[in-house]
């Protein structure tokens, strides 16, 4: 059959029309955001308690620990270990309490096992992130291609079997140039229409913390930015209700530092900068959980520097801040116990895991009563 | 397999192709741009490249593929080259930490960009750019296709832009040698 001339022309224009409507069909139009209701407050039955124990060693250096709580009931941990941070042979270990402690860890994800699943060269794997969501066990994980840390994008594998088994890491798709510069260091807040919010964090030529809307399918369907005065880094979010959350942040400026303050009051739309708390952070990742009691609870360091393991405790949202418990401190000059995570277990009890001296993963379990008790 | 994954690497694998097909290598270009192909997949060339430049756009394969098939000149000349590199002069830093606006956070809703793209599009029939008509449809497609969460992915990448500035580039060396020989 032969096309006159104008139609031929028009062809591509045609062609053009019908992929900007498929285009338009795909493009994501997800509702207004809103946090998952948080748990109603309701004071902690649990009586004063505190235990600690460190993790079985993976590697010379053991840095950056996550919590999760499997569907069992059981406790699961991983971090990064290797001969030094940023070595090759660096991968993410996994361990899980039982009823004789915790177990052996085997490494989750590697440097191999990264480029085998991406089919992309990379040098060397950070920060795990750990989610339980249902039967679904997230794991995130930075992984660099080329230069420093500032160079990461983040990795997600899921296992189904609690942790016996993994995915292979499907790369998240959040730079326009050559992926790089998101990290992630704290566990993501569930989202009411079933996705998640996963706070994350640029290095390259700007500081500051990122807010990446997940849906429910795991494609990332919004990406915001927490800005501030002073370079900020890892966030650690926590819902307060359902429009409003709090993210407390590294503050990774010249110092003096202080916990830097994100807030949004339309479920994760848009994040304003608030006052700096009057928490000292000597540019050290913090961690932050909502208790049973509706109260919030900070683990971080001391000013000069993170040779002990501090907590802080508010009753009011976030507003003002109480110092609680010294969990660890040593005042010998190599001491460094940092990076802290938290997880609020299903039975009341709080979990915190953090860097051991560099050389391995320390994890204490206490009530708020044992909190309450340095209060009083 | 992970579709994203295998398409970054077999495109990159493409891209290689593409550039080794710029070698004076007459009757024997296809032979060994399909040599080329199967090398950078097998010496390690092509993941190295996807390691470090990241997925490749849509619009950056198809130049590939054009350059592959021996479909000369390249629609990516002076004009589009340097049109690109002063878009994402401005588009780089910002998306990239510069200020408080992400212009990349738009590609993962990507209305107004869509919406932005009729003129574009419309300009290039207007200006009988069938080629790159061509191109732009085939990127939405392939947004369409779901491989792609951010639309700004499929229309370029890093390696696109390294190609257009050293197509500027040429351009300029070109003129600066011209000039100097009049």
């Amino acid at each position: 059959m032969m096309f006159s001339e104008k139609t031929r022309r028009g062809l591509p224009l045609l062609l053009f029309a019908g992929a900007l409507a498929a285009a338009f069909w795909r493009a994501p139009s997800p509702p207004a955001p809103a946090f998952e209701k948080p748990a109603t407050a309701a004071p902690s039955s649990l009586p004063a308690q505190f235990t600690a124990e460190r993790l079985p060693d993976a590697g010379e250096s053991a840095h950056a620990a996550t919590l999760a709580q499997l569907p069992d009931g059981r406790l699961a941990a991983a971090w990064f270990a290797g001969s030094r941070e940023g070595a090759e042979d660096v991968a993410v270990w996994f361990s899980v309490q039982g009823r004789d402690g915790w177990s052996r860890p085997r490494p989750i994800a590697s440097r191999e096992t990264t480029a085998g699943g991406t089919f992309a060269y990379l040098r060397k794997v950070g920060n795990p992130v750990l989610y339980a969501e249902g039967s679904w066990l997230h794991l995130w994980y930075v992984s660099v291609a080329v230069g420093g840390w500032a160079g990461s994008s983040i990795n997600h594998s899921v296992s189904t079997d609690g942790g016996a088994s993994w995915s292979k890491p499907n790369k998240l798709q959040t730079s326009p140039f050559a992926n790089i510069s998101t990290l992630v260091r704290a566990p993501p807040v569930p989202l009411a229409d079933g996705g998640l919010g996963l706070p994350v964090y640029h290095e390259f030529i700007a500081k500051h913390g990122e807010w990446l809307r997940l849906a429910p399918t795991g494609q990332i369907v919004d990406k915001l930015r927490m800005t501030h005065d002073v370079r900020s880094l890892q966030p650690a979010v926590v819902a307060l209700d359902e429009q409003r959350a709090l993210a407390l942040l590294r503050d990774a400026g010249p110092g003096p530092g202080r916990v830097q303050v994100s807030t949004t009051d339309n479920g994760g739309l848009t994040w304003q900068a608030g006052e700096a708390l009057p928490v000292p952070n000597p540019n050290s990742s913090v961690a932050l959980l909502r208790l049973k009691s509706g109260r919030l609870l900070l683990a971080g360091n001391p000013p000069n520097g993170r040779e002990a393991m501090l907590l802080w405790i508010s009753a009011d949202a976030g507003k003002t801040w109480q110092p609680t418990r010294t969990v660890e401190s040593a005042p010998d000059g190599g001491a460094e116990f940092s990076y802290p995570a938290l997880l609020l277990g299903r039975d009341g009890r709080i979990h915190l895991a953090y860097t051991w001296r560099r050389q391995g993963i320390k994890h204490a379990a206490f009530s708020e009563a044992w909190l309450d008790e340095a209060t009083q | 397999m992970n579709p994203v994954a295998a398409y970054g690497l077999l495109a990159h694998a493409l891209i290689f192709a593409a550039l080794v097909s710029q070698l004076p290598l007459g009757e024997f270009r296809s032979r060994v741009a399909l040599a080329a192909t199967a090398l950078s997949l097998m010496v390690g060339i092509a993941p190295m490249l996807h390691g470090i430049f990241g997925t490749p756009s849509l619009t950056l394969l198809q130049l590939a593929l054009l350059q592959v098939a021996g479909r000369s000149p390249s629609p990516l000349s002076f004009k589009p080259a340097l049109g690109l590199l002063c878009f994402v002069a401005l588009f780089y830093p910002t998306a990239l930490g510069w200020g408080p606006f992400d212009p990349y956070a738009l590609g993962y809703q990507p209305w107004a960009i869509l919406a932005a793209l009729i003129p574009v599009a419309l300009a290039l029939f207007w200006r009988r750019q069938t080629l790159w008509l061509g191109i732009l449809s085939l990127d939405l497609l392939g947004y369409a296709s779901g491989l792609f969460a951010n639309l700004w992915d499929v229309l370029l990448d890093p390696l696109l832009v390294l190609v257009a500035l050293a197509i500027v580039a040429r351009q300029g060396v070109i003129r600066l040698i011209a000039s100097r020989t009049r």
